[in-house]
């Protein structure tokens, strides 16, 4: 396996001091929220990590979509790299989520849009892996795991919409009266710095972390065709 | 193997060599139905399956009369999915057992012709029961679920999960887990056929306004027609051997 | 001006952040150790293919 190249290295350097920079924008610059108080500062990291969360799902529906026309393994790679890397930041926008509703909404889940379609998204996601692991020629696996990339990608943001139709029968999260509860608070200008600013340092170290999964996969597909070469 | 065109040429074949899509079609959902309804074990053990799960219901939650009209659609849509999938299973795996899917692959006709086939199939399975479920669940729970415009959701709803379901059963069929990984793929991406199927189910039984009932119904429309292209499209990628 | 006191969750903010950190830091440390697995298998299995190919080397010079 090549060493990292050099712009990998920079990136890799990268990652350390954007997601540095977003904690102390977070955590201390960004203002306490009245209402809430601190547990609103995870709202930051929860927005960064479903940001690429979702970028990464559809990145992965395209790249499944590209293996399909062009049986291309690369392709195939790049997707598990996609899924495997947002199923992470997804889970870490649930859990956060989940942090963030408990003292706000005094409940650890409310089955609202975002929230449930996240759930499914997850399941989505894990189910993907089953599928793959479940295979044992990496072509058919390839083939499959794209085809499922697709068919999940296509019907989350079906589920969003449809979801959406039932608030009007689920009551609202019982909890305090408070603008929190509803879920809504309004961003001063630091909040939005703090904002914007983990938007993009998740979206670098998404980069990061995809490129190094490319990397593993490609090195996990040279180590298999050795063991193939070798017990010939 | 030989060209049929040539073989044609020559007057060896007839046209039924070359089948239609509409005729290939109709033949492999002949076969799935006198063979089915031969034995009547598909539906035989969907239709207990789907009692038995009505009647675990009655349990689970405590369906006195005004729970039962906000709760019914759920039931029933918990009971035709889990039922569906136990049909997508087997429909799927007798294929394989008895080779016929070896068979089907051999056949001159395009392979799109064996996803519509197998997935109108399933769906008519899907509805046999169904069809049975309604009345007894009429029956068990006084609700009169014998309208039109109900049968029509259902029929939408369940076209969409043979749709989705066909192809993820062919898929699933050709991994080691086999029908234990169905339900894992099936549900989470078929969530939206039954959300909006729940919606609009209920929205009609507990007589609420059109609007309320037509966007789900939209958005169930929206995506059977957009799983079927996709299924159309793909399956060729499923089933190469 | 009657001011409510905002109340205390700084608990929840410390273990959302420490979550998140602990996660990415598993994910990371997963991804190096899979990495210098498959490099050790890579070179065993390269020795070994070295090792065939000697001794068919060698068999071809004998016959």
């Amino acid at each position: 396996m090549q060493p990292r190249p050099l712009v990998l290295k920079i990136l890799d350097f990268a990652s350390v001091i954007v997601l540095a920079v977003a904690t102390y924008l977070a955590l201390v610059f960004a203002p306490t929220e009245a209402v809430m108080g601190q547990v609103q500062r995870v709202f930051y990291f929860h927005i960064g990590t479903a940001w690429v969360g979702l970028l990464g799902f559809i990145i992965a529906a395209l790249a499944g979509i590209l293996y399909l026309v062009t049986k291309d393994a690369r392709w195939d790679r790049f997707e598990v790299a996609a899924v495997e890397v947002s199923t992470l930041f997804f889970f870490i926008t649930i859990v956060l989520g989940a942090i963030w509703a408990r003292p706000a909404w005094n409940t650890w889940w409310t089955w609202d849009p975002r929230l449930t379609t996240a759930a499914i998204t997850e399941l989505i996601y894990i189910a993907y892996f089953m599928l793959r692991q479940g295979i044992e020629d990496p072509e058919r696996r390839a083939r499959f795991g794209a085809v499922y990339t697709l068919l999940g990608g296509i019907s989350a943001p079906i589920t969003f919409m449809v979801i959406r139709l039932f608030r009007t029968i689920h009551p609202v999260v019982v909890g305090s009266q408070s603008a929190a509860a509803q879920g809504g608070f309004s961003m001063t200008s630091d909040m939005k710095t703090a904002f914007f600013f983990a938007l993009f340092a998740f979206t670098v170290i998404f980069i990061d972390m995809m490129w190094h999964r490319i990397r593993l996969g490609n090195l996990e597909d040279k180590v298999e065709q050795l063991k193939l070469k070798v017990s010939m | 193997m030989t060209n049929i065109k040539s073989i044609k040429a020559e007057g060896g074949l007839t046209e039924e060599a070359h089948p239609s899509f509409f005729k290939a079609t109709l033949a492999i959902i002949q076969k799935d139905l006198s063979a089915e309804f031969r034995s009547f074990e598909l539906i035989s053990a969907m239709l207990v399956f789907s009692l038995l799960v009505i009647i675990i219901f009655n349990f689970a939650l405590e369906l006195d009369v005004k729970v039962r009209q906000s709760v019914t659609s759920g039931v029933l849509w918990t009971t035709f999915a889990f039922a569906g999938t136990l049909g997508l299973n087997r429909s799927m795996s007798v294929e394989k057992d008895r080779g016929c899917m070896d068979g089907l692959l051999l056949a001159p006709v395009d392979r799109s012709v064996i996803y519509f086939g197998k997935a109108i199939s399933n769906l008519i399975f899907m509805l046999v029961v169904e069809a049975v479920v309604l009345p007894v669940y009429s029956l068990l729970y006084n609700v009169n679920l014998f309208r039109l415009d109900l049968i029509g959701v259902i029929l939408l709803g369940s076209i969409g999960y043979a749709a989705v379901g066909t192809l993820l059963s062919t898929m699933s069929a050709q991994t080691r887990t086999r029908e234990v990984l169905l339900p894992i793929l099936l549900f989470p991406v078929v969530m939206p056929v039954l959300l909006a199927s729940v919606k609009a189910s209920n929205g009609l039984l507990t007589g609420a306004e059109f609007s309320e009932v037509l966007t789900p119904l939209n958005l169930l429309i929206v995506y059977d027609v957009i799983f079927i292209a996709i299924a159309f499209m793909v399956f060729d990628h499923v089933v190469e051997e | 001006m009657y001011l409510e006191t905002i109340p205390d969750t700084s608990a929840y903010m410390i273990g959302g952040y420490a979550f998140a950190f602990i996660v990415m830091g598993i994910y990371v440390f997963s991804m190096y150790l899979r990495n210098s697995n498959l490099k050790r298998d890579a070179e065993t299995l390269e020795t070994l293919q070295a090792e065939e190919a000697k001794k068919s080397g060698t068999k071809k010079n004998k016959s």
